[in-house]
Parts: C-alpha cells; sequence; structure tokens
C-alpha cells in the first residue's frame, strides 16, 4: 500500500509545476520596459566647465591613460577616451575643485570608434537620465 | 610548538640559518644555498605537508634572485617561510617535486617567466607564452611599455584633437 | 600476421566558453576510456603581476579586481590588507564590518553561479535560467552600494570609499530571506535529483593524503575530511566576532563537494544577518598621510575566497609603485595537477562533472 501511494505521488508531482504558469515572470523585454539605474551609478563624465582649472591631476591618476587635454575656447580642458575608460571614479575622488563627476547615464552605444572620444563641450551637456 | 622547531633546527643545520624571527604563529628562515633542500625535507618530516607557493624575486642590483617556499602544517597551524638567495647569472637549483608534487607546475611557471632552471623537475615545457623569442618577461630589465609601442602601435600614440 | 599498430584518438576538450570556460585540454582516449590529459592554459594571461609595477597603488586597488572575475571582493581585500600590513594601519570598526559583509555577499555570488553553470554543463538548463535569475539580487545589492554591477572598486587602502545607505540594509535583509527560500527549492530540484546524483556520486574520488599532496585547498579539500579555512585558523577583518561552522564531509567526491558549496551559502547567509545586527557607528575610512607614499618593508596575506586559499605576497622598495607582487591562485593547482590526476581512468561523459565540481576560474588561473 505505501508502495502504491508513493508510486501515485511521483508520477503526479512533476504536474504541480504548471503553477508557474500563474506567476509573474523573472525578465524583463528589454526596449519597452528597464530597470533604472540607482543613484551612485557610475556612468558617462560630466564636466563643469566654469570651474575646471586644467590642473592636469585626473589625467595623472586615470590607471589606463584615459584622458588628455586639449585646447578649448583658450584654455585646456580634459577630453575622455569612453573606449578605454574603465568607469572607476578615480578622477572624482581626486579632482581638487570637483570640476568632473560621473553620472548615471548608462546607454552609451555607437557604432564607430571615432565618436567614443568626447571632447569638452561634448562632456558639458547634461545627461539624458 | 614554535620553540622546539627553533630549535630542532637550529641544533641540527648550526652553519646554514642566517636569520630566525617568529611573530604570531609564523617562522621565517632565511638560509644558505647549500643545504636548503635538506632544511625543506627536514620540515616536512616535522609536518609541514602543504606547499602554498614558490615566489621568485629579481633584485637585479645586488644580481641575485631569491626563491620564498611557504609551508603551512595542519595538524599545528603554523606557518613557516624560507627565503634562499642564488645567483643571476647560473640560476640553477634543485628541484622539491620529489617532497610535493604541487610544486611542478609552480616551477614550472617560475622557469617561464623569469628563467631559472629546476634540476629533476620531469616536465619544462611552456606553460602561457606561445612562440617567444625575447628575454624571460618578468624580469627587471625588460621593459613592457617599450616592447608594446614597437610591437603594435608603429609610431607614438597621439591623442586626436576633437572639436566639439 | 602482420603487425599492428595501435594509435589512440586525441579531442579537444576545446576552449569555447562556456562549455570548458576560457581553458584547452587534451584528452587522449581509447574508446570511451579516457587514458590521459593535458591541459592548455594561457588563454587569459594578462601579465597582472609585471603589470602592477608600474601603478601606483590607488591605480592597483582599482584594477585588482579582474584577477577573479567570478569572486572580486576576494581580490580588492587582499591587496588592501597587504599594503595596510606594511604600512601599520589601524581601520575603524564599522569599515571591517562592511567589508566583511560585502566578501561574504560575493561568496554567495560565486557559488550561485556556480549552481547555474554546472547544471549547463551536465545538460540541464532549467536550473541554469533559475539560478541566474537569483543572482540578479545579489547584483542589484552591489549596485546600490559601489555604482557597479560586476567590478565593484569598492574597497580601498584604509577602509570603504562609501558609505552603506539605510536602503541597502533594508534590500539586504530582502534579498537574504529570498535566497533561504530558494535554498530549500535547489535542494528538491537540483541535489536530490536522480540524474544528478547518478552523475556525480562516486566520480572523481580523492582521498585525504592524495588531496593535500596535490596541493588542494577550499571546499575540494574540506569535502576530503580535513577542516582547513582560513578564516577560522588565522583571523582577518571582522571575523573573530562572529560565530559560523566550517563545512566538512568524509567522501571525497564530486557529489560531496557540491554538497560543502551548498551548505558554505547558508552559513555566508548567517553570517551576514550577524553582522547587519551589530552594526556599528562611527567612521569608515582612515586618512592616509604622507608616508604612505614611501612604503618599505614586505608582506604576506592569506585569507579564504570561494576557491579556496588566496595569497598575497608585496614587497615594496620605497617608490610609489610595488617592487613585486605575487597572486597565489586558488584554481592555478585545482586545474593543472589535480583535473589530469582525478581525469585518469574515468569515460569521457564523466569529464566534465569532474571539471566543474573543481570549480575553476579561468582568470583565476592565468592572472
Amino acid at each position: 500500500m505505501a508502495y502504491l501511494t508513493d508510486k501515485l505521488w511521483r508520477t503526479f508531482k512533476p504536474f504541480l509545476i504548471l503553477k508557474n504558469l500563474f506567476r509573474k515572470p523573472m525578465t524583463l523585454q528589454f526596449p519597452y520596459e528597464s530597470l533604472p539605474p540607482v543613484e551612485g551609478y557610475r556612468g558617462r563624465h560630466v564636466l563643469d566647465l566654469d570651474k575646471c582649472t586644467g590642473c592636469f591631476i585626473c589625467c595623472m591618476i586615470c590607471p589606463n591613460k584615459a584622458i588628455g587635454l586639449v585646447d578649448f575656447r583658450g584654455r585646456k580642458y580634459p577630453q575622455v577616451d569612453l573606449g578605454k575608460c574603465c568607469f572607476c571614479q578615480l578622477c572624482e575622488e581626486y579632482c581638487s575643485v570637483k570640476a568632473i563627476k560621473l553620472s548615471k547615464e548608462a546607454m552609451m552605444v555607437t557604432m564607430d570608434k571615432e565618436s567614443a572620444i568626447l571632447g569638452p563641450e561634448a562632456l558639458s551637456k547634461t545627461p539624458t537620465q | 610548538m614554535i620553540s622546539d622547531i627553533e630549535s630542532r633546527l637550529k641544533s641540527k643545520f648550526p652553519d646554514s640559518l642566517l636569520n630566525v624571527v617568529s611573530k604570531d604563529k609564523r617562522i621565517t628562515f632565511s638560509v644558505k644555498k647549500e643545504k636548503f633542500y635538506s632544511i625543506l625535507s627536514e620540515l616536512k618530516d616535522i609536518g609541514f605537508d602543504h606547499l602554498s607557493d614558490v615566489t621568485a624575486v629579481d633584485y637585479i642590483d645586488e644580481q641575485e634572485f631569491e626563491l620564498i617556499y611557504h609551508l603551512w602544517s595542519h595538524r599545528e597551524k603554523i606557518r613557516a617561510i624560507v627565503k634562499v638567495r642564488i645567483p643571476r647569472e647560473v640560476p640553477t637549483v634543485k628541484s622539491v617535486v620529489g617532497l610535493w608534487t604541487g610544486a611542478q607546475m609552480h616551477e614550472r611557471e617560475d622557469h617561464e617567466l623569469f628563467g631559472i632552471n629546476f634540476e629533476g623537475n620531469p616536465n619544462l615545457a611552456e606553460l602561457f607564452l606561445e612562440d617567444w623569442e625575447e628575454i624571460p618577461p618578468f624580469r627587471k630589465d625588460f621593459d613592457t611599455r617599450k616592447y608594446v609601442k614597437e610591437k603594435y602601435y608603429q609610431e607614438d600614440e597621439q591623442y586626436p584633437i576633437v572639436k566639439g | 600476421m602482420e603487425e599492428r599498430e595501435i594509435a589512440f584518438l586525441t579531442i579537444p576538450f576545446g576552449p569555447q566558453h562556456p562549455a570548458s570556460g576560457h581553458f584547452h585540454a587534451l584528452l587522449k582516449v581509447d574508446g570511451e576510456t579516457v587514458l590521459g590529459l593535458e591541459p592548455h592554459p594561457g588563454y587569459l594571461h594578462r601579465g597582472f603581476e609585471k603589470l602592477m609595477e608600474y601603478r601606483v597603488h590607488p591605480q592597483n586597488c582599482v584594477l585588482v579586481d579582474r584577477a577573479d572575475v567570478l569572486d572580486p571582493f576576494s581580490c580588492e581585500l587582499g591587496y588592501a590588507n597587504a599594503i595596510e600590513k606594511i604600512a601599520g594601519l589601524e581601520i575603524p570598526q564599522r569599515g571591517r564590518y562592511i567589508r566583511t559583509i560585502m566578501a561574504e555577499l560575493g561568496r554567495i555570488l560565486s557559488h550561485i553561479t556556480w549552481i547555474g553553470v554546472l547544471s549547463m554543463v551536465l545538460g540541464f538548463d532549467s536550473a541554469n535560467k533559475i539560478a541566474w535569475g537569483d543572482r540578479e539580487k545579489i547584483l542589484r545589492l552591489n549596485e546600490i552600494a559601489t555604482g557597479g554591477r560586476l567590478y565593484p572598486c569598492y574597497l580601498c587602502i584604509g577602509g570603504v570609499r562609501r558609505d552603506i545607505s539605510q536602503e541597502f540594509v533594508d534590500e539586504t535583509s530582502k534579498a537574504l530571506d529570498y535566497l533561504e527560500g530558494q535554498l530549500s527549492f535547489y535542494d528538491y530540484f537540483v541535489f536530490k535529483n536522480e540524474t544528478f546524483v547518478m552523475r556525480m556520486e562516486k566520480v572523481g574520488r580523492m582521498s585525504a593524503e592524495e588531496a593535500i599532496d596535490l596541493g588542494a585547498t577550499g571546499p575540494n579539500l574540506r569535502a576530503c575530511g580535513i577542516d582547513y579555512d582560513v578564516r577560522k585558523d588565522e583571523p582577518y577583518e571582522a571575523y573573530p566576532e562572529v560565530e559560523f561552522n566550517v563545512i566538512t564531509r568524509e567522501e571525497g567526491d564530486a557529489y560531496a563537494r557540491s554538497l560543502c558549496r551548498r551548505d558554505e551559502i547558508a552559513e555566508s547567509i548567517s553570517i551576514v544577518r550577524q553582522l547587519l545586527k551589530n552594526l556599528p557607528d562611527g567612521s569608515y575610512r582612515v586618512e592616509l598621510g604622507p608616508e604612505c607614499i614611501t612604503l618599505e618593508g614586505e608582506s604576506y596575506f592569506c585569507l579564504e575566497s570561494a576557491r579556496g586559499e588566496k595569497c598575497f605576497h608585496v614587497v615594496s622598495d620605497g617608490s610609489p609603485c610595488p617592487y613585486r607582487v605575487k597572486i597565489r591562485a586558488p584554481s592555478f593547482l585545482h586545474t593543472l595537477t589535480e583535473f589530469p590526476y582525478l581525469a585518469k581512468g574515468s569515460t569521457i561523459a564523466d569529464i566534465p562533472a569532474i571539471y566543474w565540481s573543481l570549480d575553476s576560474c579561468p582568470a583565476d588561473m592565468d592572472r
């Protein structure tokens, strides 16, 4: 008798998995719904053109040499190569006047490598998120 | 327990131990090159049956390599560190594969990256690098940046000026 | 009768990811039996130890978590502690508690990833997808605390870079309750599944003496009966102030190693709960003085990562960059000495089960 109930239970137990049909799925359909990044996410850099003094500290501390200095409006400003950057936030931590910060913008997609180098004007645009 | 080990080794090898330091359950021995294999097998008989690592450091100013053996004893929970110096011109040393089997792979990695020769190791073929023709890369007279610039970037990289 | 030549077939257990990770092995087979195995590592060799000699200490702290991709907190913890030992710095208590919490969350993440990949390699795709959904809970916690999901760049010399908020504490408690419910689900779905047990029991067995001689550490050694856990034998960070058990088993085969890792997830959940209950107030970071630019000395620090015993040997000679850094990786000996030893005499179908029950990460092996 115990053998028969055990056999019946093992035959019908797998059908209990059908209860998953009535549960919320684990996945999100990406372009239409997405998880917003949290406060403090390390995304694209934002530069404040009035505060920056051109002191060269962010270029020296970057571990991958992704920041370089260029001439813009008669002074030196940083430009960032997003292909080499590892988004570690050391440039924000060591900046003496807090001019360069990392924002929450995470969608940085492009098809050619040249447009991944952002000059000072592109860096000063407000982020989209 | 630590003082027993120290006194036992000091009485058996009075001339070969250069410096002994013991602190917080760790003993560090600096030994001369001639008897280091007997010291290691004596330590294995005492109970140090786990070999963690075989490290090599390149002191180019003193023209010497330093080999460091890290040992651990499961019964007594003590760590022992043995340091040996060998000359840089002829870096040849006896292999410890007979005592611990796991040492074979550590010695193979040190041979490929530093050029140290271990006598008695059954297989010293290349491990990570393929078709390598320069000097062993982890030595101090090999400049990584100069090698990469000459081989992969034909001129100096300039930051391109981007307007806007 | 003419002489016959016997030729053996060589099959590559190839470097396609994720079937074997980025690792290549050549099997020599005769019919279904494996006669020998020759490993060819080096697909992920970046020369970490040489590259770290050209960068200063804050830059190294941020790049070293790529040395073991699946458990990045252990690498950062090891390097930061080795430098602090040379400099003689004391970390405040809140900083030590936060570091221990993040290290244990990293251990849970690594073990859940291991369940997913092992099931996929054995052909059990449903468990793989469910494990990948459970990983999301911990990656979301990483994002709230540190700002990045996979590469945290969070632990630095002197403490941690940011403070944790009340939102992190609430979300962690909810995630731990969810993961505890999932553990009982995995028990019924994966670990007591008849096919899983038949494929893993009595496969890849080693005795205690063989394991010590070949250099095994971590759950691979504890499944043979030896209780060696660096968190209990040489405690560091906040581990002297929590209570936990060291899990050991007797059999030494692939099934025993799997059950060891499953029980370690439960122990880590209880450790994080104890730490969150007693979290102290105060500062989380120590200001570094100018003496940290010119450090001179040598230190050796050992810790317990998800795979085994990981050690950092740092030599510094007075300049801002270190003179020599050596990372003792646990996966180096697991893949290159134990895997060929256990594969001799088994069948071809047992090879993935043996390899993934040893839990080796190719990024950790090659550095």
